[in-house]
């Protein structure tokens, strides 16, 4: 307990310090940090209806991010979270398309297995390079990313173009009305649902099955699991695919609910953003979903920041990338304390 | 045939400049996914400073010296911090995107590109005549091949060069004969950030003489995947960078040729997938230990 304390102690003040940064960034292009961080706050969580905005944004983030605490978990670093994401959301799109005509409650599900489906298949192949030939994941899967964004672009300049579109921004022709899970504010009690459920599902699966606890302990320490006669490959496998279903389904959800369409680089730090959540929540799913809120008000922030503040958004990516620089950092001192107060192993 | 040789020059010498940066970090053991920001801050750091100062020596210098203030502090963090390379390296990039972002709106009340007047002294400028239609072409272009050979014979001929490439592989042997990894690493990432901002500056100055947000596009990420491509080596990740232009280059040519007969856009996931396969090979080749990142982890202790 007192561990898991100092942890978050450290983390806070990681936060904390990351924050400093910013401010001093703030003063040194020109703008008063206070004024600033007042107007994030209200933007994130202090006007009326805040907290439906940052739910909008905390819950699809939520899904991805216990993807990537899951593959940690595992002791896979696999950065593809947006890549997944976005191949979710293409397939949905294509499955959405094809479908079109059908009636909704049989397109919805539908077309969330094939989110779910094409974010796992482009974990797949990530998964089975490390497995099987031991190439590393984080170039894989930060390669997966890039060609993923491509993918999308072409998809949708290409065969989901929609040429009524006009503008810079090439996108898919809109989803039926009906076919949307949500409208364009993107707080609906389906999509909520679908949070909680994954939520509860991730929670019994790392908690309470034979599953997670294998997972957590091959992640620490691959050879005494597979001493143990677990198959560490299928265990590795298994993480590669949930993460990036769960991104897909993430995907799937921005496109059936708030967009409604695929737009060419819609979303582009989802991913990065969900790699932080489960990294500042120290990849727990409790956590996770806390982190998520407090991120998803930090994303509800970047859109009223420009619109009702005057001050540019770009302010949030400042925020989201100190915390990154900082989160994984570790002093001395705190790991002295948490040394002194781990109880001694019997 | 001229024109498309100036095409892979101007696309591919940014390119190789960054590469070079992520070349000397990975010797250092360093995984530098922050070179994305730090190219993008060197191409505003040379826009500005020409528009605000007027002289491009002088915005060189200042995007020079704001890169290494970034590389020192991305030091600090993975270094004396401990954190995690790869997740500090990808805030370093979302700092570089976020801050000119932001500098750009305070400077100049808007985020619309900002044109300079003037760019890099051109070749044609110092040869005149004898340049032919390779006038157009910067000087950063010209020192081009002069700083790939310094970098193939600092890291491989010098012996700062192997302590460098001891302190990556195995940081505790470097210090067992008087070696400091910590400080070596600063080194290499301070040289880093220098030639990230040149290849920034290249990219802004070199041909277009504009800055736009964004504008570094993925090429940051993409000298990172050259180096990979290349095994660490000088030599061979500026062959892989100027590959990803080559291919960049037949991309726009086959477009321009075939009409839309041709995918442009999934052309340009060829150096990706080119790097995934690269990655597989010498994973393969390696019997996949060596090649592992072991989670962004200094190795020192």
């Amino acid at each position: 307990m007192m561990e898991r304390v100092f942890s978050g102690l450290s983390t806070a003040a990681f936060i904390v310090l990351a924050l400093v940064l910013c401010a001093v960034i703030f003063e040194f292009a020109g703008y008063s940090a206070p004024a600033m961080f007042n107007s994030i706050l209200e933007g994130a969580f202090l006007r009326p209806r805040a907290l439906d905005q940052a739910l909008r944004w905390a819950l699809p983030l939520f899904i991805t991010a216990v993807g990537v605490t899951i593959s940690f978990r595992a002791g896979y670093f696999n950065i593809g979270a947006q890549g997944q994401f976005y191949v979710g959301a293409i397939f949905a799109a294509f499955v959405g398309d094809w479908l079109d005509g059908a009636p909704a409650l049989l397109v919805i599900p539908t077309c969330l297995l094939a989110a779910m489906l094409g974010g796992a298949l482009w974990a797949l192949w990530p998964g089975i390079l490390r497995l099987h030939s031991g190439a590393d994941e984080v170039i894989t899967t930060l390669m997966g990313n890039f060609m993923a964004a491509i993918l999308l672009v072409y998809v949708t300049s290409g065969p989901l173009k929609d040429p009524s579109g006009s503008g810079q921004q090439a996108s898919s022709r809109p989803l039926d009305a009906a076919y949307r899970i949500s409208n364009s504010l993107g707080l609906s009690p389906t999509i909520i649902a679908i949070a909680v459920a994954v939520g509860i599902g991730a929670w019994l699966l790392v908690n309470r099955t034979a599953f997670g606890v294998l997972v957590s302990l091959a992640g620490r320490n691959p050879t005494m699991v597979q001493w143990q006669g677990a198959r560490v490959w299928r265990i590795g496998l298994a993480s590669f695919l949930i993460s990036g279903a769960l991104a897909g389904l993430a995907g799937g959800i921005e496109l059936l609910g708030p967009n409604g369409r695929l737009a060419s680089g819609f979303l582009p730090g989802h991913g990065f953003t969900a790699i932080l959540i489960a990294l500042v929540a120290n990849m727990s799913i409790v956590g996770t979903a806390l982190a998520a809120l407090f991120f998803g008000g930090l994303a509800s922030a970047a859109l009223f920041l420009p619109v009702l503040a005057g001050l540019p958004s770009a302010a949030i990516d400042i925020i989201n990338a100190s915390i990154a620089l900082f989160i994984t950092a570790r002093t001395k001192a705190f790991d002295r304390l948490r040394r002194l107060f781990r109880r001694p192993s019997p | 045939m001229s024109d498309i040789i100036i095409a892979i020059l101007r696309s591919g010498t940014p390119l190789v400049y960054v590469t070079l940066a992520g070349v000397i970090a990975q010797r250092a053991g360093v995984w530098h996914l922050g070179l994305e920001g730090l190219m993008i801050a060197g191409a505003c750091g040379t826009i500005l400073g020409i528009v605000l100062t007027g002289s491009v020596p002088l915005a060189l210098l200042a995007a020079v010296l704001v890169c290494i203030a970034a590389s020192v502090l991305f030091w600090f963090v993975i270094d004396k911090l401990r954190a995690n390379q790869i997740i500090a390296g990808l805030g370093l990039t979302g700092f570089g995107i976020g801050g000119t972002t932001l500098t750009v709106q305070s400077v100049f009340g808007t985020q619309a590109a900002v044109n300079a007047p003037f760019g890099l002294p051109r070749v044609g400028a110092i040869f005149g005549p004898l340049a032919g239609p390779y006038g157009v072409l910067s000087v950063l272009v010209l020192a081009l091949p002069f700083v790939v050979a310094a970098m193939w014979y600092l890291l491989r001929r010098t012996r700062f060069g192997l302590q460098l490439a001891a302190c990556g592989e195995h940081p505790f042997a470097a210090r067992s004969v008087g070696v400091d990894p910590s400080r070596m690493r600063l080194i290499a990432l301070v040289v880093a950030g220098a030639l990230a901002a040149l290849g920034g500056a290249e990219l802004a100055a070199g041909s277009l003489q504009i800055f736009a947000q964004n504008m570094t596009a993925g090429r940051g990420f993409m000298g990172f995947a050259a180096v990979i491509f290349g095994a660490g080596h000088p030599i061979g990740a500026t062959l892989a960078a100027m590959f990803f232009a080559v291919v960049g280059a037949l991309g726009i040519r086959a477009q321009l040729l075939f009409g839309d007969a041709v995918p442009h856009d999934l052309l340009l996931a060829l150096p990706y997938l080119a790097t995934v396969f690269g990655v597989w090979l010498s994973a393969r080749l390696r019997g996949g230990v060596r090649s592992v990142s072991g989670f962004g982890e200094l190795r020192d202790s």
